[in-house]
């Protein structure tokens, strides 16, 4: 249901382009935000309901089909919850306390998002990567 | 930091750092070696872009006609478009690649052709961007052309398509700097604590890119990130 948070314990997956993955490394960039952007747009593994992180990143895959254009080089970066929450919260230096929240979207229920992030949070990109 | 989860399927290329697993697959990685990845990539060497209207630099005193002089968008009879004004960026985009490839005083020679390679990925994922930002394009060549001595960085492009490069090494030690489409940058720097080994040191901040070496001088991040 939209707005409820994702459980520490699973895993989110963010689609990273080919311009945040040059010679197939993922970058602190694919975890920055557009301008104008509320929140980082990530797909939570667990409410796929797939048996199996393969079957799950095929899913991931057919859901990126239908809403962007998949470039060549593209990765997927799967992150843990709670991992990721816990880093930035004690190792940034404004102690921030990242939101992961579920926000369904009609073509793609695992949609989620990563909250609390700036425009100008390099340094929390790089905590994340 | 998160864990290492590292997953390898036939069929996925794994690529990851120490906090992500990445895949991908070769539904996604169809290989456009050898092909144009979008009708107006360009190209490597000078001369080989695959320009849609005819494009030439601008011809040197004595050089050809009156006609010639007047090539390119001069000769667009339509009134000034968007697409004229993308064209337009695209072409300066292309000299200061090309300035950055040919430069004596850059020392890695690599930046121009990594450009090359997110410039046609951004353009291939949206054909009516401009690919780079033409500011940040600028602020990143001032800086390696007022810096020769750097190693060769990764460069990725921000969501906004601006510039940002990092350097790493051992002990978790990380530069990155993000070059905004004004003088400004912002940059990031981890380095390790030497009085608490298990601590790190974090900052961030902004700087314009002409004084960034001397802002960044008391943490020590030229001596590595330099030959």
């Amino acid at each position: 249901m939209k707005g409820d948070k994702i459980p520490d314990q699973h895993h989110i997956a963010r689609y990273c382009k080919p311009t945040h993955a040059p010679d197939g490394q993922i970058q602190a960039t694919a975890f920055m935000l557009r301008l104008g952007e509320e929140n980082l747009s990530i797909n939570c593994l667990e409410l796929l309901n797939c048996s199996g992180r393969e079957n799950e990143v095929a899913q991931l895959q057919t859901i990126y089909a239908t809403k962007l254009s998949v470039g060549a080089r593209a990765k997927i970066a799967v992150l843990n919850v709670g991992e990721v929450r816990n880093h930035v919260l004690d190792e940034s230096p404004d102690r921030r306390n990242l939101k992961v929240l579920h926000d369904p979207q009609s073509e793609d229920p695992s949609h989620s998002g990563i909250y609390n992030l700036r425009e100008d949070d390099e340094l929390i990109a790089e905590l994340i990567l | 930091m998160p864990e290492i989860d590292l997953l390898t399927y036939d069929r996925w290329l794994v690529a990851s750092r120490k906090a992500s697993t990445a895949y991908g697959n070769r539904f996604l990685s169809e290989d456009p070696t050898g092909e144009e990845p979008y009708s107006g990539a360009w190209n490597l060497e000078r001369g080989q872009y695959q320009q849609k209207r005819p494009y030439s630099l601008t011809p040197a005193i004595g050089q050809g006609t009156i006609d010639d002089l007047i090539s390119g968008y001069f000769k667009v009879k339509d009134p000034f478009t968007q697409a004229d004004l993308v064209e337009t960026e695209e072409e300066q985009l292309q000299e200061i690649i090309f300035k950055l490839r040919t430069s004596p005083y850059i020392s890695c020679r690599e930046v121009a052709d990594r450009l090359l390679t997110l410039f046609n990925d951004a353009k291939e994922d949206d054909p009516m961007s401009i690919g780079i930002v033409l500011g940040s394009l600028r602020n990143f060549y001032n800086f390696f052309q007022l810096y020769t001595d750097l190693k060769c960085p990764s460069i990725s492009l921000t969501p906004d398509n601006n510039i940002y490069i990092s350097w790493r090494a051992k002990k978790n030690r990380v530069f990155s700097v993000h070059f905004l489409p004004s003088a400004d940058v912002r940059f990031v720097i981890f380095k390790p604590n030497d009085r608490h080994p298990e601590k790190q040191i974090r900052l961030s901040g902004t700087a314009t890119a002409d004084i960034l070496k001397e802002t960044v001088l008391p943490y020590g991040v030229w001596s590595w990130i330099s030959e």
